[in-house]
């Protein structure tokens, strides 16, 4: 139950919901919560929510990682059980990130054509600004 | 009368096929269906109906037809024998849902066909690192801190915050630059 407490709130906090979204979302996970509960849940995330929201990104700001390397691959769905022509391109990233920890970890994500013409727009931005500032 | 009753029943029926097959939307039953399109009918007719009309869908939808590919087959369909074969009301009225719903139904299905974690969400902002006790006070170095929202469908994202100088923010454009060398000389030639 605890465990269960402490990952609702870490995610309803990560995605900043009001305490009506939360009470919502608990609902449609189970029809077992009484009126009682929900209320006093509903009552302490109000109060509290917004800085629990506020802690976790401050948090997540200090734990910066560093980009140490970038791998990158275009690919095409070509077909698929449900659909045998696909012909999609994406773009597949491998970030090798050096961790605050000293630790080096990998993620990896996909992006769309589209997706990745809008993240490489916002990086020309960032490098933009960092000129001039 | 009767034929523009029934042409709305046979186009509502795909409408809410797609809508639970393709488009995710998980509160229709086919009983409800049912009682909402065709309530006169055996629950056995209709369920030979239904699967009948998913199973045409389906398969148009899977060889994403065009529009001679689904004349020949809507065609081919009308002119079998027995229980399988498809009058001219429900071809001409898959043949109007196919071709109002074509790209909507391949974006679906192209969007079920992302299994692996994608960009949910990006933000960014550039700060000036203010003089730390290595440097010279007067040199400030812009840092970009860009937080990336990683996740899956059904998931809970991961959020991945990087940290740029003006260095790796250069490499990283350049390695931005060759993605969309190789995009511009792959996919236009698709």
């Amino acid at each position: 139950m605890i465990r269960f407490l402490i990952l609702t709130f870490r995610t309803a906090g990560k995605k900043n919901l009001s305490a009506d979204e939360l009470v919502s979302k608990l609902e449609e996970g189970s029809n077992k919560w009484c009126k009682a509960s929900i209320q006093v849940l509903c009552t302490l995330w109000s109060e509290h929510g917004a800085s629990v929201h506020a802690q976790q990104k401050v948090h997540s700001m200090l734990s910066t990682c560093q980009l140490v390397d970038v791998q990158w691959k275009l690919a095409m769905a070509v077909s698929s059980d449900t659909c045998r022509s696909l012909n999609s391109p994406y773009v597949s990233l491998l970030l090798k990130v050096l961790e605050p920890s000293g630790q080096i970890s990998q993620r990896s994500f996909e992006m769309t054509i589209p997706q990745f013409q809008n993240f490489h727009k916002q990086l020309k931005e960032m490098a933009a600004i960092m000129e001039t500032v | 009368m009767a034929d523009v009753e029934e042409t709305k029943s046979q186009s509502g029926l795909l409408n809410r096929i797609a809508q639970m097959v393709y488009y995710n939307k998980s509160e229709i039953t086919e009983e409800l269906l049912k009682d909402e399109l065709y309530p006169e009918m055996s629950r056995e007719e209709f369920k030979a109906l239904y699967d009948k009309m998913k199973g045409l869908l389906k398969s148009i939808a899977i060889a994403d037809m065009d529009h001679s590919q689904l004349e020949a087959f809507l065609t081919a369909q009308t002119k079998k024998q027995g229980s399988g074969r498809v009058s001219a009301e429900q071809a001409a009225a898959l043949s109007r849902f196919w071709k109002s719903q074509r790209v909507r139904v391949r974006e679906s299905l192209l969007a079920q066909s992302r299994w692996e974690t994608t960009l949910k969400g990006l933000s960014w902002r550039v700060d000036l690192q203010a003089a730390d006790n290595l440097r010279n006070s007067d040199h400030s170095d812009p840092v970009a801190l860009m937080e990336l929202e990683l996740g899956r469908d059904g998931q809970d994202s991961e959020f991945l915050c990087l940290e740029f100088d003006e260095a790796r923010m250069n490499q990283m454009l350049k390695k931005m630059a060759d993605i969309q060398e190789s995009i511009d000389r792959v996919v236009h030639h698709a």
